[in-house]
């Protein structure tokens, strides 16, 4: 039977539960299991309660599942709030003052436990060998991952094997009888990841050299990540004193030559839309990673949505080029923000990647290899013209896009301006010279579009078609699996290259079929563009705004009961 | 050798006739010339205003940027290559309003750039509403009861955030005022220089014979530049006497020296090697 498990776990902020979590998937992919890991915290930094969700499974795991296998309740209202979710033949484990009354509960005094090892601090061990062997796995195996982690610290590598033992053997006193996995070590199948880590790592991938951000939740593991990264390779990363100076700074570094990256979320992104005017005026490539969260303002700090398309779209005064584009899942990270350097450097643009909480902050076993893409490395500048004193920045060229060479580094001059200007960068309120320079840089868009990648299709000939967006790529496609078990004709469309729109072969499937538009937000942002940009209407659409990560659950109901009705 | 005349160029130049820019531009010209920098070795960053518009009426690399975000993107451009010359020039609305937060922590953060101040103590682009320097109860058409905020002191803010270089110049003194320039670009750090000048349109208050009648140089004050509590009581004298030099400097290590990831050169420079990237991608698989 194929195994499909998922364990949730819930704490107070501060408690650890992202460690239980850490070394639950690394003992799933030393044993060569698939998984998926959402975080689902309040924004504070103690207490609270905040849970994580671990799915187990020998397939791909696409999605968080919504049934509960095992519960873990480490601060007394997991249960209670969770319990609900919890499947028939499901587990708790707790401690022995909050335990319930029903079969199948193994009450652990972790503290206890954790203190006999050597440390309360160890009480997060003690809950994942527990964990641990209830899937069944032997304590040889969670023992060597325990130690792994944390190789560089004997003294805490001691008190929390120590933790394992205590783990394993409270496990066996109890007689309580778990589930029967195929545990064996073996060679991993891939690789543990989050969004953050691939978005960073397919940065470095693209030779990004400078890292600007001001702290902001969910974009903040991102730079986090780029800071571990530059320990490797050449980067540095500043902590600017607010999102106007982080974007305003890697414009300059872009503009002096090197590559450069810049994280925030909504509120961030709407402070650095002044910037990104700058970038798109002076032709100056610029990559921004909008981590969206739900807002207005401070909105859901720590949760999820898709609700800043249209706002990227438009973001900044007046009209320019860019590109907006949506990845997937965490692997697409990779290759989307390597296509972003390359783009944003390629036509002179500001390209905006809008990821959102869920996909920064999910961990999962990613077993396609990361490629570093042949279009990755940076190019070097353009040889300056012969006479240096003939070199225009901003010089009219047919598909728009004029030679960039870096200021200082030939005799030529590099002069640009934020206001509208003359070829050769000089300020200019000229009517005719206006007119140019407007075209110019919408002249690029023809060629931008062609460098779109079509939708993502699956099951593209059924009768009915789910229409989706970026991070929900994984949900969208198990409720389609589900649909169609459940025999509904029933495919998805999936957008990743939001702007410009890959018009075909969207026009034709979207005019030809009936479609749900599923997206994470109240008003179906994709939904306006396709209406204005293609002229097509959807059947139905299946909204969900309450800042959790889209519920597949949610997506089959409410699909099926449009469809059927 | 580079002459002043290599920095002149032919664009129009669109300030009023006898605009205190002119005294500025013209110490700029002398002091790049004295610094041995040619127009192409040279990257101006300038802000919205009246200064902002400097390197369009200069010979050199530039980026003309937003109100108040000079300092942002010049040190971005310092992080992609601390090779860099790069001067700023910014106005008393653009620097210490608009871009007023980028000014506090760019003395923080402490790259080696020099940034000029063109403080006339008046909007003039936007036709003369007050600044963050205007003299309090002075009438604009805006303030039309007469200021009511009291002016920032932009040297004692400096000082007061630890700047290792901190001046005021005079756009009536071309002379001084290169010197100061080059003390400036000299100087490995960040280096304020906050200029006086007349805006014969729209400050009838502060007119080239105020400041006139006002200043002093510090250099006939026995005053010591290295004496920090000294240099702070100059900086807070404004009515009676105004102190203009170098008020304070001392050196320390830049940014670019304390920070680690740049101790192997410019990152502009720093090659770009996919084995490597590609090992450590193998490296998560393992």
């Amino acid at each position: 039977m194929a195994t499909d498990l998922t364990v949730k776990i819930g704490g107070e902020a501060g408690q650890g539960i992202q460690t239980v979590g850490d070394l639950l998937c690394r003992v799933c992919r030393q044993a060569g299991y698939f998984f998926l890991a959402i975080n689902d915290h309040e924004s504070r930094v103690r207490g609270g309660h905040n849970f994580l969700q671990l799915r187990i499974s020998d397939s791909p795991v696409l999605a968080p599942a919504s049934q509960v296998d095992l519960l873990v309740d480490l601060d007394g209202i997991t249960c209670e709030q969770h319990g609900d979710e919890l499947k028939d033949n499901g587990l708790i484990l707790c401690r022995p003052e909050q335990q319930p009354e029903r079969d199948g509960v193994l009450a652990v005094d972790f503290t206890q436990l954790a203190e006999k090892a050597g440390d309360k601090a160890t009480e997060n061990t003690v809950a994942v060998a527990v964990c641990v062997a209830l899937l069944g796995a032997g304590e040889e195996l969670c023992r060597n991952v325990v130690a792994q982690f944390f190789a560089r610290r004997d003294d805490l590598k001691e008190i929390n094997l120590k933790a394992v033992q205590a783990g394993f053997a409270c496990v066996s006193e109890s007689g309580l009888k778990g589930w029967d996995l195929a545990w064996e070590e073996q060679q991993p199948g891939g690789a543990l990841l989050n969004g953050a880590k691939t978005l960073a790592l397919g940065a470095v991938a693209a030779g990004c050299r400078v890292g600007a951000f001001y702290p902001m939740s969910p974009a903040t593991g991102i730079m986090a990540q780029l800071v571990q990264l530059a320990e490797h390779f050449p980067m540095v990363v500043e902590q600017a004193e607010d999102e106007l100076a982080a974007v305003n700074m890697v414009t300059g570094s872009n503009f002096a030559g090197c590559r450069a990256l810049t994280a925030t979320s909504g509120g961030g992104f709407a402070l650095m839309t002044e910037g990104m005017g700058l970038a798109a005026i002076t032709e100056t490539p610029l990559v921004i990673i909008n981590a969206q969260r739900p807002g207005p303002a401070t909105g859901l700090p720590t949760r999820t949505g898709q609700g800043d398309l249209l706002f990227t779209l438009h973001a900044s005064q007046d009209e320019f080029p860019r590109f907006v584009l949506a990845p997937s899942t965490v692997a697409d990270c990779f290759d989307t923000i390597q296509r972003a350097f390359h783009l944003a450097d390629t036509y002179q643009v500001p390209v905006v990647v809008l990821v959102d909480h869920y996909l920064v902050s999910t961990s999962m076993l990613v077993s396609e290899r990361l490629e570093v893409s042949p279009d990755a490395a940076p190019k070097a500048p353009p040889e300056p013209p012969d006479d240096p004193a003939t070199y225009e920045r901003f010089a009219l060229t047919e598909n728009g896009i004029s030679p960039r060479l870096f200021p200082c580094q030939s005799q030529a001059l590099v002069k640009a301006t934020g206001n509208e200007h003359t070829p050769d960068g000089h300020v200019s309120e000229g009517r005719q010279n206006r007119n140019a320079m407007v075209e110019k840089r919408l002249a690029k868009l023809p060629a931008m579009k062609k460098e779109q990648r079509p939708p993502l299709l699956y099951h593209e000939e059924a009768e009915w078609l789910l229409v989706s967006w970026g991070s929900s790529y994984g949900m969208v496609r198990e409720a389609v699996d589900i649909l169609r078990e459940q025999e509904f004709d029933i495919g998805m469309v999936h957008l990743v290259d939001m702007w410009p729109l890959p018009q075909e072969p969207l026009q034709g499937i979207l005019s030809q079929h009936k479609w749900l538009l599923v997206e994470q937000n109240a008003t179906g942002q994709l939904g306006w563009m396709l209406r204005a940009e293609l002229g097509v209407e959807p059947q139905g659409s299946i909204f969900q705004y309450d800042g959790r990560p889209l519920e597949v659950e949610r997506v089959v109901k409410q699909a099926a009961a449009r469809i059927g009705g | 050798m580079p002459t002043i005349q290599d920095y002149s160029n032919n664009f129009e130049n669109k300030w009023c006739p006898g605009c205190g820019n002119f005294g500025i531009q013209q110490a700029m010209k002398k002091a790049f010339v004295a610094q041995n920098l040619s127009p192409h070795e040279l990257l101006i960053i300038s802000g919205i205003g009246q200064a902002g518009k400097t390197p369009h009426f200069l010979e050199c690399n530039f980026m003309h940027t937003l109100h108040g975000r000079a300092l942002a993107v010049a040190s971005g451009a310092k992080l992609a290559n601390h090779e860099l010359n790069v001067v700023v020039n910014s106005g008393d609305g653009d620097c210490y309003g608009e871009g007023g937060n980028h000014f506090i922590h760019a003395i923080r953060r402490n790259l080696d750039l020099t940034l000029l101040v063109h403080n006339n103590q008046i909007y003039g682009l936007t036709k003369g509403q007050a600044s963050p320097t205007t003299e309090e109860e002075m009438i604009t058409s805006i303030q039309s009861h007469g200021v009511l905020n009291r002016p920032i002191r932009p040297l004692a803010v400096a000082l007061s955030l630890g700047a290792g270089f901190v001046a005021r110049g005079f756009s009536g003194q071309p002379k001084e005022l290169s010197q100061l320039i080059q003390a400036g670009m000299d100087y490995k750090g960040f280096s304020l220089i906050d200029i006086l000048q007349p805006c014969v349109s729209f400050n009838h208050l502060n007119t080239m014979a105020w400041y006139k009648e006002r200043i002093v140089d510090v250099t006939s004050l026995e005053h010591d530049t290295q004496d920090h509590q000294a240099a702070f009581q100059l900086a807070m004298e404004w009515d009676e006497r105004i102190p203009t030099g170098i008020l304070f400097q001392q050196d320390e290590d830049d940014f670019t020296t304390r920070n680690p990831w740049l101790q192997d050169g410019p990152m502009l420079h720093r090659k770009y090697e996919a084995e490597k990237i590609r090992d450590y991608i193998d490296g998560l698989y393992k």
